[in-house]
């Protein structure tokens, strides 16, 4: 709507807000800035579980609101599109709806096991300096890697 | 009350950054995880580089938090599920090319294929609590849930 954003914020601006960001909810709440679990406490809400986090619920739509936010308001205002533009570009939508979707399931997964997800433990936990976390962040990065690396060698180098 | 206002602004915020850096796109990600663009790598040590410190100091001087108690941090061992659990986030992570957070606000900057992936979350984070049977290990990094309620 208004264009007052540039294209994309500098990491060396964004990165720092974020930690800012981190800081500042342990100061508040003592509570790392995740987001797997406000997705685990908005399934719980969604099945009448009676134990639900409800502030992480609340915390999960202000994720969406934010994006909408600066999406939608604070830049020119993004059209109804696909995504994925570069996997686009490789493969039809009625391949690219299942990968997406398995993709997501076995990250939903993963995080579930490992406890934390990019920003539970990639980012919180590590700024925590917890083992745990370091751990959990090397082999996601391994992995994630050279995951990208196998499907650009089976895709002729075209992903 | 108040810290459902505080939760959703931290949302918000969390959320904005993460949009204003477009790491909301697939296209950004993929670039990352083809090492074609360090950006985002860089973006994460500086998050952590600034938050680490900080929290350390605070932890130091045992700061009382107003709905949380006295912060602490935690600092726990890796075990298996550690490995495991972060060696198939990555793969997943690859394929979709979003995670947790920057899936939701790839719905709200109007990218549909959002709507498969977030699903896709839920039903990875709830076959893992079935096959639980509970949710211990479920959540944030290894940091307890316990603030549930306002004070």
């Amino acid at each position: 709507m208004f264009d007052a954003l540039p294209d994309r914020l500098a990491w060396f601006v964004g990165g720092p807000i974020l930690g800012l960001l981190i800081v500042g909810l342990f100061v508040v709440a003592n509570q790392p800035l995740g987001a797997s679990g406000a997705y685990v406490q908005t399934s719980g809400l969604i099945r009448r579980r009676s134990d639900v986090v409800v502030w992480r619920v609340w915390y999960f739509v202000g994720l969406f609101a934010g994006g909408l936010l600066v999406t939608q308001v604070f830049r020119e205002g993004a059209e109804i599109r696909s995504g994925y533009d570069a996997m686009r570009d490789v493969f039809p939508l009625w391949a690219t709806i299942p990968l997406v979707f398995g993709g997501a399931t076995l990250l939903g997964y993963g995080a579930a096991v490992a406890g934390g997800c990019t920003s539970g433990h990639g980012m919180c936990g590590t700024a925590q300096r917890s083992p745990a976390s370091v751990a959990v962040t090397v082999t996601f990065m391994a992995t994630a890697i050279l995951t990208t690396f196998v499907l650009r060698i089976a895709t002729g180098g075209d992903l | 009350m108040r810290l459902n206002v505080i939760g959703m602004l931290f949302g918000i915020a969390f959320g904005g950054v993460l949009a204003a850096s477009n790491l909301h796109e697939y296209d950004t990600i993929h670039a990352m995880l083809r090492l074609d663009e360090f950006d985002v790598f860089w973006f994460m040590a500086s998050a952590i580089a600034v938050s680490a410190p900080l929290l350390d100091l605070l932890e130091r001087r045992g700061m009382n938090t107003p709905f949380g108690g006295e912060l602490s941090l935690s600092r726990s061992m890796p075990e298996k599920h550690h490995v495991q659990g972060g060696a198939l986030f990555g793969i997943g992570w690859a394929l979709a090319g979003t995670c947790p957070a920057p899936a939701l606000v790839m719905v709200s900057s109007g990218a549909m294929l959002g709507l498969v992936a977030i699903p896709g979350i839920f039903l990875g984070l709830h076959l893992r609590e079935r096959q639980q049977q509970s949710d211990q290990h479920v959540g944030d990094g290894e940091h307890r849930m316990a603030v549930t309620s306002d004070h």
